[in-house]
């Protein structure tokens, strides 16, 4: 029982990480954390999943888990090596403007992308270490049906990550008025294939109209 | 009728791999033999995950035999085609001014951080057909326009 404990407590640290991309690279004060963004990846999976041909205790059960490595790996974006800390805003701006993919060299991308995996397994790894074998099989299995699409509920469940990163870009737009509303934008819709989540993005644009009167901070 | 699953050559190649390489590991577990090392460096952690988990790999090798069966290769399209966005058209574009350059790939092979767009995305649909010198906008309430400046096939 003690090591059931042990991982609740982990995964518990969850809630208190704040996620990179918001803090580091758009400055976004008090940011979301990382269990707050699994809360809703998993909500939005399990409304707009319903009615397909889905297995969705899996799909629910993988989108609790698509970030849980995040307890002991590095919370990577593909800005790192393009944003440093001592980079003014305006700068940064540019940057992300941009986008990362072009960027970087073909290979580079693929290395870097790599390099995450590997990351990320090895924090799996460390959390789920202590779990009995059964519990510890399935959790690591469904993070790698997501991580890499290995199934409809993997590619589905990575389609909702996007959709959720979308949701959240929009409501800092709107409260702080410095996201990059078009590059999230595009990036959603390079992502989503499933033409009910595209609808649900369209009513998403609908929702965070881009007349509207943003907040600066 | 079945889904297609739209691949290129390459990623055709890298499927039927993994599939023959996972059957051989199902034999070897099944003889109780230490089964050999795949040597693609981009399945290695995946494939010690299969080692210890046999639920794991028979889903992973169903997925790849009902893909592989219905599978459609991507082709080159005719010359006097190739100055239309088709599947696996390497497209140079302006995105609302911004640079941008990606393939456009079956949703298997997709993955937009690697500059590869599904033909089934909203980016891929808007795309598909179109020439170069053309503008394209998103339908998005958002404007969003794409002015496509070069189309390229092969590697």
């Amino acid at each position: 029982m003690k090591k059931l404990v042990d991982f609740a407590i982990n995964v518990g640290k969850l809630k208190g990480k704040k996620r990179k991309g918001w803090t580091m690279i758009n400055k976004i004060k008090d940011s979301e954390t990382t269990a707050e963004h699994i809360f809703r990846a998993t909500i939005l999976a399990w409304i707009l999943g319903k009615g397909k041909n889905l297995n969705m205790e899996k799909v629910i059960k993988m989108a609790l888990v698509h970030d849980l490595c995040e307890v002991f790996s590095k919370d990577q974006t593909p800005y790192d090596n393009l944003i440093s800390k001592n980079m003014k805003w305006r700068e940064v701006r540019e940057v992300l403007k941009r986008g990362s993919r072009n960027q970087y060299a073909p290979g580079q991308r693929e290395k870097m992308l790599h390099k995450k995996f590997e990351n990320e397994m090895k924090g799996l790894n460390r959390l789920l270490s202590e779990l009995p074998s059964a519990i510890k099989s399935e959790m690591k299995n469904l993070w790698l049906e997501y991580e890499k699409g290995m199934t409809s509920e993997g590619r589905f469940v990575k389609q909702i990550d996007k959709v959720e990163n979308l949701f959240q870009a929009l409501e800092y737009w709107k409260k702080y008025g410095k996201i990059q509303r078009d590059s999230w934008i595009i990036a959603a819709r390079e992502w989503c294939i499933d033409p009910f989540l595209v609808e649900f993005l369209n009513a998403l644009d609908k929702k965070f109209p881009n007349s509207k009167k943003v907040h600066q901070s | 009728m079945d889904k297609k699953f739209y691949l290129t050559k390459q990623g055709l190649q890298h499927l039927k791999k993994e599939y023959e390489d996972l059957k051989n590991l199902r034999f070897a577990k099944t003889q109780s033999e230490f089964p050999k090392t795949m040597d693609s460096e981009d399945v290695n952690a995946e494939y010690l995950s299969f080692q210890e988990d046999l639920d794991l790999l028979e889903t992973r090798i169903n997925e790849l035999e009902f893909i592989l069966k219905n599978v459609e290769l991507i082709g080159c399209p005719q010359k006097q085609e190739q100055d239309i966005v088709c599947l696996g058209a390497h497209v140079k574009v302006e995105i609302n001014g911004e640079p941008d350059e990606f393939q456009i790939v079956g949703t298997l092979e997709a993955n937009p951080t690697l500059g590869k767009i599904s033909n089934e995305s909203p980016v891929g649909e808007a795309i598909l057909g179109r020439k170069k010198g053309e503008m394209v906008a998103l339908n998005t309430a958002t404007k969003v326009n794409y002015k496509i400046l070069d189309i390229k096939y092969g590697k």
